[in-house]
Parts: C-alpha cells; sequence; structure tokens
C-alpha cells in the first residue's frame, strides 16, 4: 500500500481516469492501437488494482481475458460486430448508448421509443456548454451516448466539487445505467460489451455511493 | 477495502494514457456564438408536399405546411420520425463475412445481419475493389445498376443520377426498362394511343367539371393517392376534387366507381359504386361494349374516323372468332355484375359526356395490358377523345396531373450520365450475348436462371449472369414480388451494395451500407408540382447530415476521387456551384416568358410562383385533325386492333384486347378452392411506398397492435372467428404474415387489402426467434409481398403482377414476435 499521503486532486484525477477509460470504449472498437494500450503492463496493472476490489473483480477479469484473446485481425473484427450490433444500429433488438432510450419513462410502454437527438441529448449540450465544451465533430453522435456522459463525468471529476458530481453521476448516469447493462446483457453475442457494462454499472453504483458516504 | 484506500490504489496505477482523444473538446468560437446554424424557420419540401421548418438548438423542431398548400398532407407529422430515427444508417458498414472473405462470403449468411462500422475511406474502396472484381472476372452483363426508384426529392442530390453517373464512370452494368407501378400501361399505350398516357399530362380538371355529365373511375383512388407526388406535390387537384364533391351532391354530375372496394375516393365524393369480382375488369368492359354495339350506341363515324382495325375486334367481341359472344349475360357470370346493370352503364356511358379515369392497379396483375387497352377501346366506342370533359385518362391521380400546367421550364437536374468526353474506367460493351436491359421486375429471374432467354415487347431479352447489384434511394425488398424467392435469389449474389438513409430491408440483405443523409441535411432544388409546374422550390438545409451520413452529391464525388475522377465527375463545381447553375439555367430556358430573381433572392425567398396555367384537352389536336397531329402509334390512329403487336404471336397478348383467364383469381377463379381471398397491394394511403413506414409516431396512428392492417370484410371476420383488432395470419404456397384485423364495410367478402410499402420483418417460421435469413420467415409487420407472385404480366410488357394474389387467412394463435422491421440489422444465429 502506497504510504505517502494522496491529496485529493489526484484521486479525483484517478477517478476521472476510469470514467475517461470507460467513455473511450463505449465511443469505438477496440482497434489495434486501443488493445496495446490496454494490454500494456502499465494497464496491467491498473485493471489489477481495479480488479482488487471484489464488485469489479469478475468483470475486469472478463474484460482482460478477452483482450487476450484477440490475436488476429479477425477477432479483432468479431469484437468489432459485437460493438455494431449492440451500438451502431436500431434501438429495440440492440443496445444503442442513449440515455433517451433507457429512462425510466422510455420503459414504461413495450412500444414507446423516443427517437434520436430529443430532450436528453438537450439537457446533455446545456451542460457541456456551461462548461465551455462541445462534442468532437468527430464523434457524431447524440450528446446523450454514454461515452459524451462518462466523459462529462471524467470532466466533473477534475473541475467540480463532489456535490456537483454526486448530483451529475446520480441524475445522468445511475438513473439509466441499470436498464442499459440489462439491454447490453440481453443482447450481447459475445462477452466483452456485457462485462464492460456490468462493470461501468458497478463503478457508478460504487461512487454514487462513495459520494454519499462523504457529503 | 474502503473506497479511499482502493483509489488511492488506483492512483499509483492510473497512468495509464490512452493515446485516442476525448469525445469531447472545448467550445469553439463558432459554435459558442450559435452562428453555425441560427434557429428559424426555413422552407423545403418533399414527395409530401412542400413545407417550413422551424430549425432550434441545431434540431428539427416544428413542421408547417407551405403557405400555398392549401390541402396538405398529415403526412408531414411523420417528417422529424424519418429523420430522428432509429433505424438510420449511421455509419459506413460491411457485412463481417465480406469483409473477410469478399467475394467469396457465405451468402447463405446475407439477412444474418453481422455488420461491423468502416471509414468512407475503407468502404468506398471495398465499392471500387468489388466492381473492378466484377467487370474483371464478368464484364458488364455481371452488374445490375439499374434498379432505381422513388429517391427523396431534389434535382441536385437526386440519388440515382449520382449513383448511376458514378458507377458508369467506373463501367457499363445491366439497366431496367420499365417500372413497378405502371409496366403493363406504359408498355402496352404506345401502341395503342401512341404514348405511354400513364405519364403524360391529362385534360384538366376546370374542363372536365365544366363539361362531363358523367366520370368513371375504374379502379381509381386519386383521393388517397394525390397527396404525395414525384416532386414536391402542390395538392392543387384536392381544391377541383372538392369541387367534383359539390357538383355530385348537386346531381351535376354523375360519377361511378368500378371497383370491387368501397375506395377513400368514393367516401370523399359521396358518389356511387359499381362492385365488379377482382381481376375480371375486361370481361365487365367486354361486355359493355357489346352491349353497345346491340343497341348500335357506339360512335362509328369516331371509329372510322379516328381508329384502325375495329373490324378485326368486332367477330372476337361477337363470338363470332372463338364461338363465344361477349353478352352482358356471359360477362355478369364472370363479374359478378348483373346484366342490367351493364346494359344500364353502356347506355350511361354514350349518353352525354364521359370521361374515364383510369387507375394504375389493374395493370398490375397477370394480363395486365387487356385493361387498359380494352378501356380505350370503349373510350373509342364512346367516341369522345379529344373532347373537353370526355375520353380516358390513366393519371388523373398521379402528380397533379390535371391541373393546367404554368407552362414554364422546369430546373434541370444533376447529369444522370457521364459528359460526352468521358469513358468509363472498364470500357467493355461485351455483355456475352446477354441483354443489357431488362424488363424492371425480371431481375430476380435474370439472377435465378442466367442465359435463359424471354419475350419482351417483340423482342428476345436474354438474361445476364447478375454477380452484383448497387442500390440507391431504392428499397426493391418492398416493391419486388415473392420475398422467399428473392432470399434465394440473394444467396447467388456475390456482393450487394445499398445507399440509403434508413435501414430498409434491402439494407440488411446488402454487403455493403453506405449512409445518405436524409433531404433535410443538404440544400437542393425542385420543381413545385410535377405537372403543374407550378414554381420553383428552394429546399434548404436544416440540420447537418446526422452521425456519418453524407449527401448524394458527396457520396459519389468522394467515390469518383477513389477512381482519380473527381473533377470529372463534379466538372469542378460544388453543391453551390451547382445549385445556382441549376437555377440559372432555368432561368435562362424561362427569359422573356416567366420573371425570375437573382439565385441569392430566390434561396432568400424560398420559392419563384410561375402563376396559374391555362385549360386543356387531351387529344384535342388530333380530334381536330389526325393527318396533322397523329398519334405515336404505327398508324396514327387509335389500334383498337394492333398488327404490330399480332405478329409478336404471343398466346398471352394478341392482337386485340382479350379476356384471359388469371393463374389465381377468387369468386370462382382457379386456385380460389384452395386460397379463396383475394388479396390488393395498393399503394398505401399513408405512405408512399416504403418511404415513411419507418416514422413510428406516425406509423402508430394507423397500425394494429404494431402492424401494418389488414383490411377485410365483416363476414370474412365472422367466418373465420376474427375481431377488429386482432392479430392475423395471411398466407399462401408462397410465404406468410403477421397483420392487424381492420374489419370494415368498405370490403366485399372474399377480398383483402394490405397497402403496399410495409416494411418486411422477418421472424423464424413460428414466430420463436428473430432475425429470418431462412426461407419461409414469417413477416412481423405485414409486408404483402411476402405473398405476391413474381410473374410477368405478359410476354408483352414482362411487368409486375401483384394484383394476381390469392390468400387465406385465420386467427394468429402462435407466439406473438415482436416487430423486427424497424430497427436496423437483427443478427440471428444460423
Amino acid at each position: 500500500m502506497n504510504k505517502e499521503p494522496v491529496s485529493d486532486n489526484a484521486i479525483n484525477q484517478a477517478r476521472g481516469i476510469v470514467y475517461q477509460l470507460l467513455s473511450s470504449l463505449f465511443a469505438k472498437e477496440v482497434d489495434h492501437q486501443l488493445l496495446h494500450e490496454l494490454t500494456s503492463d502499465n494497464a496491467q496493472n491498473f485493471w489489477a488494482q481495479l480488479a482488487s476490489e471484489q464488485a469489479f473483480k469478475s468483470d475486469v477479469d472478463t474484460l482482460m481475458s478477452v483482450l487476450n484473446t484477440l490475436k488476429s485481425d479477425k477477432a479483432l473484427l468479431e469484437l468489432a460486430a459485437d460493438y455494431c450490433g449492440l451500438f451502431l444500429v436500431g434501438t429495440k433488438h440492440s443496445a444503442s448508448p442513449y440515455a433517451s432510450l433507457y429512462l425510466e419513462d422510455a420503459q414504461t410502454g413495450t412500444d414507446d421509443e423516443p427517437t434520436l437527438f430529443g430532450e436528453q441529448h438537450q439537457l446533455m449540450l446545456q451542460f457541456l456548454k456551461q462548461s465551455q465544451l462541445q462534442v468532437q465533430s468527430s464523434f457524431p453522435e447524440p450528446a446523450d451516448h454514454l461515452a459524451v456522459i462518462l466523459a462529462y463525468a471524467a470532466h466533473l471529476c477534475n473541475s467540480s466539487d463532489e456535490t456537483a458530481q454526486l448530483e451529475f453521476i446520480e441524475s445522468y448516469l445511475n438513473n439509466w445505467i441499470g436498464n442499459f447493462a440489462a439491454k447490453v446483457t440481453q443482447c450481447d453475442s459475445g462477452q466483452f460489451y456485457s462485462a464492460l457494462t456490468r462493470l461501468t454499472q458497478s463503478w457508478i453504483q460504487a461512487e454514487v455511493t462513495g459520494l454519499r458516504a462523504e457529503q | 477495502m474502503n473506497r479511499r484506500d482502493f483509489l488511492k490504489g488506483l492512483v499509483s496505477t492510473s497512468y495509464v494514457v490512452l493515446s485516442g482523444a476525448s469525445v469531447l473538446a472545448p467550445l469553439n468560437a463558432l459554435a459558442a456564438s450559435g452562428a453555425k446554424s441560427k434557429d428559424g424557420w426555413l422552407t423545403t419540401g418533399s414527395h409530401f408536399g412542400a413545407f417550413k421548418m422551424k430549425r432550434k438548438n441545431g434540431v428539427i423542431d416544428q413542421v408547417k405546411p407551405f403557405d400555398l398548400d392549401k390541402y396538405p398532407t398529415d403526412m408531414i407529422n411523420g417528417i422529424k420520425g424519418l429523420v430522428y430515427n432509429p433505424s438510420r444508417v449511421r455509419y459506413p458498414m460491411v457485412r463481417l463475412d465480406f469483409l473477410l472473405k469478399g467475394h467469396k462470403s457465405d451468402t447463405t449468411q446475407r439477412g444474418d445481419f453481422r455488420f461491423v462500422r468502416v471509414t468512407w475511406d475503407k468502404a468506398l474502396h471495398l465499392l471500387k475493389d468489388s466492381l473492378d472484381e466484377v467487370q474483371t472476372k464478368y464484364g458488364p452483363s455481371g452488374l445490375h445498376a439499374g434498379q432505381t426508384g422513388w429517391r427523396a426529392t431534389g434535382q441536385l442530390h437526386s440519388s440515382t443520377s449520382h449513383m448511376q453517373r458514378a458507377i458508369g464512370m467506373h463501367g457499363n452494368f445491366v439497366k431496367k426498362v420499365g417500372d413497378y407501378s405502371t409496366g403493363a400501361g406504359q408498355t402496352i399505350l404506345p401502341y395503342i394511343l401512341g404514348s405511354t398516357e400513364v405519364y403524360a399530362q391529362g385534360t384538366s380538371w376546370p374542363l372536365i367539371l365544366e363539361e362531363s355529365n358523367t366520370i368513371i373511375l375504374w379502379s381509381n383512388d386519386p383521393y388517397k393517392n394525390l397527396q404525395v407526388g414525384w416532386n414536391a406535390e402542390t395538392h392543387e387537384s384536392f381544391a377541383y376534387l372538392a369541387q367534383l364533391k359539390e357538383k355530385v351532391k348537386q346531381g351535376k354530375i354523375r360519377v361511378i366507381s368500378i371497383d370491387p372496394v368501397v375506395t377513400k375516393t368514393q367516401k370523399y365524393l359521396g358518389c356511387e359504386q359499381l362492385y365488379v369480382n377482382p381481376q375480371t375488369d375486361v370481361a365487365l368492359m367486354l361486355g359493355i361494349a357489346h352491349e353497345m354495339v346491340t343497341k348500335k350506341l357506339h360512335d362509328e363515324k369516331f371509329i372510322e374516323g379516328y381508329s384502325l382495325g375495329f373490324d378485326r375486334f368486332l367477330p372476337y367481341l361477337l363470338g363470332e372468332s372463338d364461338g363465344v359472344a361477349k353478352t352482358p349475360e356471359w360477362a355478369s357470370e364472370i363479374t359478378g355484375v348483373s346484366p342490367e346493370i351493364i346494359r344500364d352503364l353502356a347506355k350511361v356511358m354514350t349518353k352525354g359526356r364521359t370521361q374515364m379515369m383510369m387507375g394504375w392497379c389493374i395493370q398490375r396483375q397477370q394480363h395486365g395490358e387487356q385493361p387498359y387497352w380494352m378501356a380505350a377501346v370503349l373510350a373509342t366506342m364512346i367516341g369522345q377523345i379529344g373532347l373537353p370533359g370526355g375520353g380516358i385518362s390513366y393519371g388523373h391521380h398521379y402528380s397533379s396531373i390535371g391541373v393546367p400546367s404554368s407552362g414554364a421550364a422546369a430546373p434541370g437536374a444533376f447529369p444522370r450520365n457521364l459528359d460526352e468526353d468521358q469513358k468509363p474506367l472498364f470500357d467493355s460493351n461485351d455483355f456475352k450475348g446477354a441483354s443489357s436491359t431488362i424488363p424492371v421486375a425480371r431481375w430476380i429471374d435474370a439472377i435465378m436462371e442466367p442465359g435463359k432467354t424471354i419475350d419482351a415487347n417483340g423482342s428476345k431479352v436474354t438474361y445476364p449472369d447478375i454477380k452484383m447489384m448497387v442500390f440507391s434511394g431504392n428499397n426493391p425488398w418492398n416493391h419486388h414480388q415473392d420475398r422467399n424467392k428473392m432470399k434465394q435469389a440473394f444467396q447467388k449474389l456475390e456482393c450487394v451494395v445499398t445507399i440509403d438513409m434508413n435501414w430498409t430491408a434491402t439494407c440488411r440483405f446488402s454487403d455493403i451500407v453506405l449512409p445518405a443523409c436524409t433531404t433535410f441535411e443538404r440544400n437542393d432544388i425542385d420543381v413545385y408540382g410535377s405537372y403543374a409546374n407550378r414554381g420553383i422550390l428552394a429546399m434548404q438545409k436544416m440540420v447537418e447530415p446526422l452521425f456519418e451520413s453524407l449527401s448524394d452529391f458527396e457520396i459519389f464525388t468522394r467515390f469518383a476521387a477513389v477512381m482519380g475522377k473527381e473533377k470529372a465527375y463534379t466538372r469542378g463545381m460544388t453543391e453551390k456551384d451547382w445549385l445556382i447553375k441549376l437555377y440559372d439555367d432555368c432561368k435562362a430556358a424561362n427569359a422573356g416568358k416567366f420573371d425570375m430573381p437573382d439565385f441569392e433572392s430566390f434561396w432568400k425567398e424560398g420559392y419563384v410562383h410561375f402563376g396559374e396555367g391555362k385549360p386543356w384537352t387531351r387529344h384535342a389536336d388530333f380530334r381536330d385533325d389526325p393527318e396533322i397531329n397523329p398519334l405515336g402509334t404505327p398508324s396514327g390512329l387509335i389500334e383498337v386492333f394492333s398488327r404490330k403487336i399480332a405478329q409478336f404471336n404471343y398466346d398471352d397478348c394478341p392482337g386485340h384486347p382479350t379476356w384471359m383467364e388469371k393463374t389465381e383469381r377468387s369468386h370462382g377463379g382457379p386456385g380460389s378452392d384452395k386460397f379463396p381471398v383475394w388479396m390488393q397491394s395498393c399503394h398505401p394511403d399513408k405512405r408512399l411506398h416504403s418511404q415513411m413506414c419507418e416514422s413510428k409516431e406516425y406509423r402508430e396512428t394507423y397500425t394494429v397492435q404494431g402492424r401494418e392492417p389488414v383490411y377485410l370484410s365483416p363476414v370474412d371476420a365472422k367466418k373465420r372467428g376474427i375481431k377488429d383488432g386482432d392479430l392475423v395470419r395471411v398466407f399462401n404456397d408462397r410465404g406468410q404474415l403477421l397483420a392487424g384485423a381492420v374489419v370494415s364495410d368498405s370490403f366485399p367478402q372474399g377480398v383483402i387489402r394490405i397497402h403496399e410499402g410495409a416494411w418486411y420483418g422477418p421472424v423464424g417460421e413460428d414466430g420463436s426467434k428473430e432475425g429470418g435469413a431462412e426461407i419461409g420467415a414469417l413477416c412481423s409487420y405485414g409486408d404483402p409481398n411476402t405473398l405476391t407472385q413474381d410473374i410477368g404480366t405478359s410476354k408483352l410488357a414482362q411487368a409486375c403482377s401483384a394484383y394476381t394474389c390469392l390468400v387465406e387467412f385465420d386467427k394468429y394463435q402462435g407466439k406473438v414476435p415482436e416487430v423486427s422491421s424497424f430497427n436496423g440489422p437483427v443478427e440471428t444465429q444460423i
């Protein structure tokens, strides 16, 4: 265990990096570059630390074991096809990662899905604008895409107090991540993205619990 | 471990740095000022009409009809749902096995819907590589890029022009002749009346309203079909229909709708219906003609002066040539119309001024040429062709035909063909003995039986061996017949490429899928009112293309760049340059006749008005002097008997109009003992073909339990224990579908209707699993072409025969599957 005093800043930075990492994995497919970075020695240590928390262990283990099987272009493409089937097409028989689709009111009617670029997209745009941010033009997705919300949470870790962080995480992540995780698990033809989504869910739950305790 | 300790541990390891950029970036000054896309109202248009759209916070917020549109269709309520649709094609995608194995991929997987995202660059290079491979291995007969259709409106971005110009710069390819809407009609009528007629301007409504005593709507539902148009529809026809309604009420015009079904138009006008058994219209017409001749009601002078070959038709009519006189009694047996009514019709149609208005449905059946030919003969016998309010038309239900045209020149379009100085990369014209042009609806036959030779319109057509198809803005997995046959054919293709905005079934059965943006994400111009040509409409971009979609212009400019031909493709001009050119060319063509402001003023205003047109009578010039103004027929006259067609010696399209039995016909006809019900699949009331079906909120205004409605009679419903709102399985030997019952008095026993354009959504045969690449899958939404028959109308037109279709139906008792049509590809295990 590190005996050096660790500043709150450093802890928030570390939390931010977790959010950023999760954001990156939802933002695009795992390519050679990303695979290399995710399986580097440094990354292995990081994953091991993450897995030291019981709530994260089994999903981190799954992610690691899948990453370690990605030895060929074909294996990467198969994973990319999982990603595509889950996140890039449709909303009903897949798990498009838009908050608007998983909030409780969207879940009540069986056949009542909102259209894309709706209210949640506008709300996130407002948040981003307040923080002098925007979605990268190279990421032409609605702003209620999970990757955007996680990236914004990462931003908050480094730029706002914990009350504001908690409020955002509770109002814009924790209220739909469970429904989303259930959908991914139901639709995933592989294991990687269901593990990633469950890990994200567990992480957010731990964050909410932790931040609440510190209030 | 407590949270703080855990996080401390994380600090020591968290120098993992991912090189990929965050999805967030600092707000740039332009976006911060909101200058990029200001909120406010803009002008645009579509097949559904012109409208104003309000942009708010960078998204489309409201849609309201254009000021000049006094009869807007409520389909514009579906526009937002089209744009922000869950089934948008968001990125270029390639079927995984195709990406891995190219032209040697496992094509039985096609339809198992496992795709991966690729970059535009990768996708366009794959397209080029595939075209190279097909042109090298098979030559131009291996490629069919000629299945084209109703594209989105806009003269510059028309998807057909872009795709065919760009693919044509690469190499030559198989093309189609004709279309699914009017294939039989547009082939037969040039022999009879000298033009396609179906796409010709018709006598103006003001003259019809003034002069007609009787209007016969034959299998025609203009009040339904005039909601949409080939260009931005003005809906001016509805003002005339409103006047007609008034005249019907006052007893000034008698309107008779000859149709098995009570149509929307009939209900609106409050007019009469004459029920006729499905597919028996020719027999009814013959019965009327027989009565006219017997009672000498026909206009012998007109027949003598303006037509050819009545004497060769007469022996058939009277039964001298085949021993069967086509009396009202004979016709009554077949048609279900009493002899008295037939006799009365002959009297009514020859008394006063009679305008016959034919719909298109009755030529989309086996021998679909015959009802159009025989109707022309009836009109000739009445003798009023060329008189205002008399004669016959084949298009008053289409794209504002009958609205007086302004006479102005319309803007041109982005060129579909190569510029004259250009040659394709692969310049071979060697189709290896096969035909380079095939009848539009015969392409699946060609894929199934390459090398087979068929008769078509006086020639022989030899089917090319098609290995690759390219579709753009076109959804043959809607408009072609017999899904299960299509699945078999598609397994024989090496490569299928589709460019579209939403995941149609055609996209789902493709290898390369490229995202086009919608009409509302690009700038364009359009004619306002196809045949009325009322003006020019600015189509102002509402929002930037969503996701990675691109305009058709941009997609194929990029593809041309991959071929090293970008400049040849665009002529070095940008989208804006082209808009200005199309506008300025139009302005020059109208100089001295119609004032047009400069482009910038037009664009700001959003519209140029050409004014009202003058009433006009079809064929009046011919009637005035048939020698100076002959028809385009071989004789220059109306051909009651066609020597040319007779010379073809076709058993299914002889030299004069003839009643022929169908392979399938209800109400006692062939096959009705096994499948007793006739299914009609006419143009929808709430869509343009399959366009708009995906718009969910609007779709829910008419679906039943989330399915396409099947309209059926109370008698048929009761017999099968079906109540309004029940789920119904409709089936025959070709396939099966689920639909939602709408029990209605408008439908007679033995007739059901499912509108075409219902998106195909296959699920396992018993409804138990998603997907549905397999033959025999159940359509979970209700696409009628799951059941229709894929045969040619005859050796003449070889057109689609969707209306020759018998089915049975029952109350659905199985596991109810979710509708799989509208959410993009569904991955299945095979």
